[in-house]
């Protein structure tokens, strides 16, 4: 984008304005911007809105930012409780901390959850990372899926080359039940290298297949290997 | 074309490749979403391909990943990509990508122009095949680009499938979007069955 002639956005306190071409856009406030809004860098501090799609090189929701459209850019940030009403398209980078909401497809070179975050449909990316909670309605398919369990989460499938699922440390504190579980729940799983725990799943496919403690599976289908830990529940496996 | 369809296993195993890429395809839409179909089995629920198609585009996939990047590939195998290409007169002819005479038809029908944009490019290139091909005549020709033409704009943006249709000498022509079976009365003959989509990538391939 080039931002030659193009001038800057801010909305301090109350206030809206109309969409356009900019080169920064700051909301401070609750401010509004009606239309479809293209800048360089956007920034949402306190409770702003776009109302449109947004496309932006570098953007960063910290407050309680809502876009009511898509958003197509470069590298976003959700850092409190943001949401976006339809797709997410970006050639870079997600990196969301806070609660995020994404009304669409979730696609990005790499997404790194740390909160929570909920995806309407699919979410695609090369890298996938979360050290948090997320719900896909979709599938999640990325070439490297590494997952820390915290709490639940929840996808209808998931496909990709390594599928790292790790629950939670175990120690002292296992001696009671706790109060939330940490839980992956997902129908089919199918990549190449698996490394699967506390995980619940109707089928899991793969070339090499490690199930580790507290994971649910109804069927596993391996090409190569199989290991299964003896705290894992698989009701049947069989070689392909 | 037929309709037998495969199963994902069944497909990995055939052409020796692994989830990982199959799924790297699919986000780069070299495979379409629509090929995936979701069916429910005794062993829960499992991904069928329709056959043909996905043993050729695989295929397609293998043999140019070496030379070209899975973005180039993908830029090649989308249907819509190419609309930026503008071919002149004499280029395409000087690039052999379609005849002579299938051009002079189209400009006496269409008036003239100098240059080609990606969309009337298609139109006589799919002219252009049956014209060779043998399967229709030059009034035929003409019938077929008054249908593309009525079609332009939203051409290739869905399954659309040309047909003729001939009875006791008179043809008709067809553009239809997403049939799968057509049957026709006895006396009328379907002489021609041609998926737009697969024309967009042939020419692309040509261009």
């Amino acid at each position: 984008m080039e931002n030659g002639m193009k001038g800057n956005l801010t909305i301090n306190g109350y206030g809206s304005s109309n969409g356009g071409h900019f080169n920064q856009v700051k909301l401070n406030g609750r401010g509004i911007v009606n239309g479809n809004l293209e800048c360089v860098l956007f920034e949402c501090n306190g409770s702003g809105a776009v109302h449109g799609d947004l496309k932006v090189d570098n953007g960063k929701i910290s407050g309680s930012g809502k876009v009511k459209g898509a958003v197509e850019g470069n590298n976003f940030t959700i850092e409190g409780h943001g949401s976006v009403s339809e797709g997410v398209s970006l050639l870079n980078k997600m990196n969301i901390s806070g609660s995020s909401k994404i009304g669409g497809n979730l696609r990005a070179d790499e997404i790194q959850i740390k909160g929570k975050a909920t995806i309407a449909t699919d979410c695609e990316a090369e890298n996938f990372r979360s050290d948090g909670q997320f719900a896909i309605g979709g599938l999640l398919s990325a070439d490297h899926i590494d997952v820390r369990l915290y709490g639940e989460s929840t996808a209808a499938e998931i496909g990709g080359q390594t599928i790292k699922i790790k629950g939670k440390k175990r120690g002292f504190f296992q001696l009671f039940k706790p109060f939330f579980q940490t839980k992956l729940t997902v129908s089919v799983i199918e990549g190449d290298e698996l490394q699967l725990e506390s995980t619940k799943a109707e089928v899991v496919r793969g070339k090499n297949v490690n199930i580790g403690p507290d994971c649910e599976i109804d069927l596993v289908e391996y090409k190569e290997s199989f290991l299964c830990d003896d705290d894992a529940k698989v009701r049947e496996f069989k070689k392909i | 074309m037929s309709n037998e369809l495969i199963s994902k296993k069944d497909l990995l195993d055939l052409t020796g490749i692994s989830y990982g890429q199959l799924y790297r395809w699919k986000r780069k839409n070299l495979i379409p979403e629509e090929w995936f179909i979701r069916k429910s089995t005794f062993t829960g629920q499992e991904t069928f391909f329709p056959k043909e198609k996905v043993l050729e585009r695989i295929d397609k996939i293998q043999s140019m990943k070496e030379t070209l990047s899975l973005d180039e590939l993908a830029e090649l195998l989308s249907p819509l990509s190419a609309a930026g290409v503008e071919l002149s007169k004499n280029e395409l002819l000087k690039r052999n990508i379609v005849t002579n005479k299938s051009l002079e038809l189209y400009v006496t029908e269409n008036g003239m122009t100098e240059s080609f944009p990606f969309d009337q490019l298609l139109k006589v290139f799919i002219l252009d095949k049956l014209l060779s091909s043998g399967d229709i005549s030059l009034d035929e020709g003409r019938m077929l680009l008054q249908v593309l033409k009525e079609a332009s704009g939203t051409l290739g943006q869905s399954k659309h499938e040309l047909l003729l249709i001939r009875k006791l000498g008179v043809t008709s022509c067809l553009l239809v979007n997403g049939a799968e079976n057509i049957i026709v009365d006895q006396g009328s003959k379907v002489t021609v069955r041609l998926s737009v989509m697969s024309c967009i990538e042939e020419l692309k391939t040509n261009l």
